[in-house]
């Protein structure tokens, strides 16, 4: 990935706009960026007064239920309201899906109904009658990769992707002086969002306001505005506070539509919150991935061929993409990726989509290729890195890494102490882009000195808010507390959704440009005040001053009185040079396994991480944290379980879907690169990357422990136990 | 992944049998075979039967009564939430597994999913809303602040509750006291160390 991905020049800026990303870039010496800033928001959600789409109570509201499929494939025959509207509080009702259409999942949207209470909406709900012809399906990749397979998906069950060739892979093995041949999986996972989807709808004539629980406030609008057929100007969009997302909310979805439209039919404001199991079953999940490779390593330690054949399910038609082989360097290379459709929901972008599993397939077989050339698995992993960047730096990171973890103290394969707790370490690396351009601001600044930041930005519980608030102040010169950000709302100027790790990153630079060009306003006032140009105005410390010259100048409150009845008002938006996009880290793992029980236990995670410039260090590392904490449950714990003969899920709750608690929880260390190379590059976000390795450096570690391979994710303790038997009868999984 | 608390035996039957009228609900049959085995089996052991239209109900929520009127059928998260307007304890899994809707009830921590709100009649009931005093935070509310203890904030007006009843119960908590306490809790967007930081920070807090 080159570092000036993300970069390129897409819109020609103005000699205006340049000039004032130079006269703004970050300071050298900033007073809050990079600090510690407690999160705006924080005393709104502690108290419970913060109000999320799930807590909007309107007046006159009812509530919406939807009827789902029951069945994996099956052709809707009809649908019967009658009995329905019969019930008590009935106030509206829809057909989702035709009779003539197919439902392709479980959970597929077939209709909807809307009562007065929400006990009288589930009770409703359940006199839909939906008569079903059932089709054949497929509840797994096997079932639909098998060759005698009936057609299930149009355009055939699987779609194969193009061969990715680099170098000669027959020299490559030919250089080899060891192979490993084996297939590496990991599971289907699903978002788990602790407020599920959904919204709240009311109308007011034909004009459209939605509290949605969405990541996209502006892509929500435009999905509305789409699937309803109803202008732009009549649609917007309020996300204050919102539980979770994880990649799973960038639009309306079908909860959203339906809802506008039993709001619309009801002539009142509809709540549409999808219950835990309609979460699990069509709000989106991390694809499944498959690969059978082939590798080569000379004598020597150094990496020489990949052959692998990739294959995943992202559901009913969806893609299951990911990289492979992933970060390290295989001079020659072939891989080739086959989607399979299965009878399940679609996959949705889950936090760093395709990298955790891309990362545990190479990284798993790094570790075997190292035991065979009997080298030390960091050592072997710096011999085989791409050239190192500001954007790649694991060599470093690596070495970093390897001291503050202690990782001298790790034993070879298999932990020689005796009795049943094996102790075990493991390492990975990854990287990420993140990034992000395109976003558009407002600052008000009154004569009374309160200062306005509005962005449609959103806060998916990264401390969007706080970063405004940080930004806009140390523009300002001002405490956190003098700025009032208002987001969350598409009233707001337009800014992109929370994916990807580019939030930060798209929207630091606009804050920053914005509240430049209020304060270049505001100097014109000041100015002849002073009897100085406004071009030599700073402002810091509560004071606009002369730059270099805090004694020469006023204070802020003052300067603001210059304002006079007309606020300074100023738009501004996104401009090369404040950000980049690309991050590197690594990851190191301590684990204990009980090879009795087949339990383990996550005892230490460090990570070295970089993310270019740190806008609040405190949210920074709770990202860290919280990235690390869901690997552990990729790597340990949730599955997604569909029957095999029905195709139903099977663990659509959460006391069957596994996810950590305080039990489960290690200690993690971090360390930060805050150098100067990576404050140079601006800000680049940090949402993703700490939940790329973790996965892969516990399965190494479990490795370490037991001195068994298990090539596949969620370990599981009856997966451990069978490995460790089957070890003892001569061969692993 | 742990037990939510040592509930007496009977206590712990309410909470089960309710979840299991919900889960078993698919088909409006065994539904009904349901609720009269469970009417029977009350009228034998002697506690009233209400319903199934909306009854009269009255709650004592974070100090203040609270007349609703409502089906039995309405679980105390639900009565306080789409009644009352207390929207602080969230709605989340909705079978007492994650600990969102946790509420003090006579001092212990509850699942207010699962609890129907007419087995809490005359019961001193405290939620996140009441916990704080005015604009002054409750030190719990205040260390998860500090400490930053939350990220998308969705499980934390159940952690703050828990983390209250578990400085109410031990208030100099051990590690390993907190960790227990706070197990019937989940977080997914990864805030536990911070929780726990909050946790063990807080000293002294005088039982409510």
């Amino acid at each position: 990935m080159a570092e000036s991905q993300g970069r390129g020049n897409q819109t020609p800026e103005s000699p205006e706009v340049k000039a004032l990303a130079k006269k703004y870039a970050w300071p050298e010496k900033p007073a809050l960026l990079s600090t510690r800033v407690k999160r705006l928001d924080g005393p709104d959600k502690v108290s419970g007064r913060a109000k999320y789409t799930y807590d909007i109570n309107r007046p006159g509201m009812i509530y919406g239920k939807i009827v789902r499929s029951p069945y994996p494939h099956a052709r809707v025959v009809s649908v019967d309201m009658s009995a329905a509207e019969k019930a008590p509080g009935f106030k509206a009702g829809l057909t989702y899906k035709e009779p003539g259409t197919q439902v392709m999942y479980q959970g597929d949207p077939v209709a909807a109904v809307a009562c007065d209470t929400e006990e009288h909406a589930l009770d409703a709900s359940r006199l839909v009658r939906v008569r079903y012809e059932q089709l054949p399906h497929f509840a797994n990749e096997d079932q639909a990769m098998k060759p005698d397979a009936p057609v299930v998906f149009t355009g055939g069950n699987t779609k194969m992707g193009a061969t990715e060739e680099t170098g000669s892979v027959d020299d490559g093995f030919k250089q080899a002086a060891h192979v490993v041949e084996a297939t590496y999986s990991t599971q289907v996972i699903t978002h788990v969002c602790l407020e599920t989807h959904g919204t709240v709808c009311e109308w007011e004539g034909d004009k459209l306001t939605a509290w949605v629980s969405t990541q996209a406030v502006h892509g929500t609008k435009d999905g509305f505005v789409r699937g309803l057929n109803i202008p732009a100007s009549n649609v917007r969009v309020i996300t204050q506070y919102m539980g979770g997302g994880f990649g799973s909310k960038f639009s309306p979805d079908a909860q959203g539509l339906i809802c506008a439209k039993l709001a619309q039919q009801a002539k009142a404001p509809v709540k549409l919150m999808l219950d835990r199991k309609e979460e699990h079953l069509d709000t989106g999940n991390r694809p499944s991935a498959f690969a059978h490779i082939r590798a080569g390593v000379s004598v020597d330690g150094r990496l020489t061929a990949f052959d692998g054949q990739s294959w995943g399910t992202g559901g009913a038609g969806a893609t299951s993409g990911f990289p492979l082989p992933y970060i390290y360097d295989f001079p020659n290379r072939r891989r080739t990726h086959k989607d399979v459709y299965i009878n399940a929901g679609q996959q949705r972008a889950m936090r760093a989509p395709g990298h955790p599993q891309g990362c545990f397939l190479t990284e798993i077989l790094m570790d075997e290729l190292a035991d065979r050339v009997k080298m030390d698995p960091v050592e072997f992993r710096i011999k085989n890195l791409p050239p190192a960047a500001p954007n790649a730096a694991w060599g470093e990171y690596f070495a970093i890494g390897a001291k503050e973890f202690g990782w001298d103290k790790r034993h070879p394969t298999g932990d020689p102490t005796p009795g049943p707790i094996k102790t075990g370490f493991g390492t990975s690396a990854h990287r990420w882009g993140g990034g992000g351009r395109g976003t558009k601001a407002h600052c008000d600044i009154a004569s009374d000195g309160s200062v306005v930041m509005k962005c449609g930005t959103q806060d998916l519980g990264t401390g969007t808010r706080t970063v405004v608030a940080v930004v806009t102040a140390e523009t300002l010169g001002l405490p956190v507390s003098a700025v009032h950000p208002e987001i969350g709302d598409t009233n707001y100027p337009v800014s992109g959704g929370s994916g990807g790790s580019t939030t930060a990153a798209s929207i630091s630079p606009a804050l920053r440009l914005t509240a430049g060009k209020a304060l270049d306003a505001l100097a014109a006032k000041v100015a002849p005040h002073l009897g100085v140009e406004a071009s030599t105005l700073t402002a810091s410390n509560g004071r606009v001053h002369v730059a270099g010259n805090p004694s020469k100048g006023m204070a802020w409150k003052d300067a603001c009185k210059l304002i006079g009845t007309e606020p300074i008002s100023v738009d501004g938006e996104w401009a090369e040079g404040l950000s980049s996009t690309g991050t590197s880290g690594v990851q190191f793992t301590e684990v204990t396994v009980d090879i009795e029980t087949g339990i383990v236990k996550v005892k230490r995670v460090l990570t070295v991480q970089d993310c270019g410039l740190i806008v609040d260090r405190l949210t920074a590392e709770s990202q860290v944290h919280g990235g690390i904490i869901g690997a552990i449950n990729f790597a340990l714990f949730e599955d997604r379980i569909l029957d095999r003969n029905t195709g139903q899920m099977v663990n659509p709750n959460m006391e069957w879907y596994l996810v950590a608690g305080m039990s489960d929880i290690p200690q993690i260390d971090m360390h930060l690169v805050d150098s100067p190379v990576q404050r140079a590059r601006g800000v680049i976000g940090i949402g993703e990357p700490p939940t790329v390795s973790t996965a892969a450096a516990i399965a190494n570690a479990v490795r370490n422990a037991t001195g068994v391979t298990i090539r596949s994710l969620p370990l599981q303790p009856y997966k451990i136990l069978q490995a460790i038997e089957q070890e003892k009868a001569g061969g692993t999984l | 992944m742990g037990p939510k608390d040592d509930f007496p035996e009977k206590e712990r039957f309410s909470v089960s049998r309710r979840d299991f009228l919900k889960t078993a609900g698919v088909g409006s049959l065994a539904t009904a075979v349901t609720a009269v085995g469970v009417a029977e089996a009350e009228a034998q052991t002697g506690p009233r039967v209400v319903g199934p239209g909306e009854v009269p109900v009255s709650l004592m929520v974070n100090g203040k009564r609270l007349d609703l009127k409502i089906e039995p059928r309405v679980t105390l998260l639900d009565a306080l939430r789409n009644r009352a307007d207390l929207t602080g304890n969230k709605r989340v899994c909705d079978r007492g597994t994650c600990g969102a809707c946790t509420m003090i009830v006579d001092g212990r921590t509850l699942y207010s999913c699962s609890t129907l709100a007419v087995d809490v009649e005359g019961k001193q009931i405290r939620t996140v809303d009441g916990l704080a005093n005015g604009a002054t935070l409750h030190p719990v509310q205040q260390a998860f602040f500090d400490h930053d203890s939350l990220m998308c904030g969705f499980c934390t007006p159940g952690f703050v509750m828990a983390t209250v009843a578990l400085l109410e119960k031990y208030p100099n908590p051990t590690r390993d006291q907190a960790r227990h306490e706070l197990d019937g809790n989940i977080c997914r967007c990864g805030t536990f160390v911070r929780i726990m930081e909050a946790a063990l920070s807080v000293k002294g807090v005088a039982r409510g």
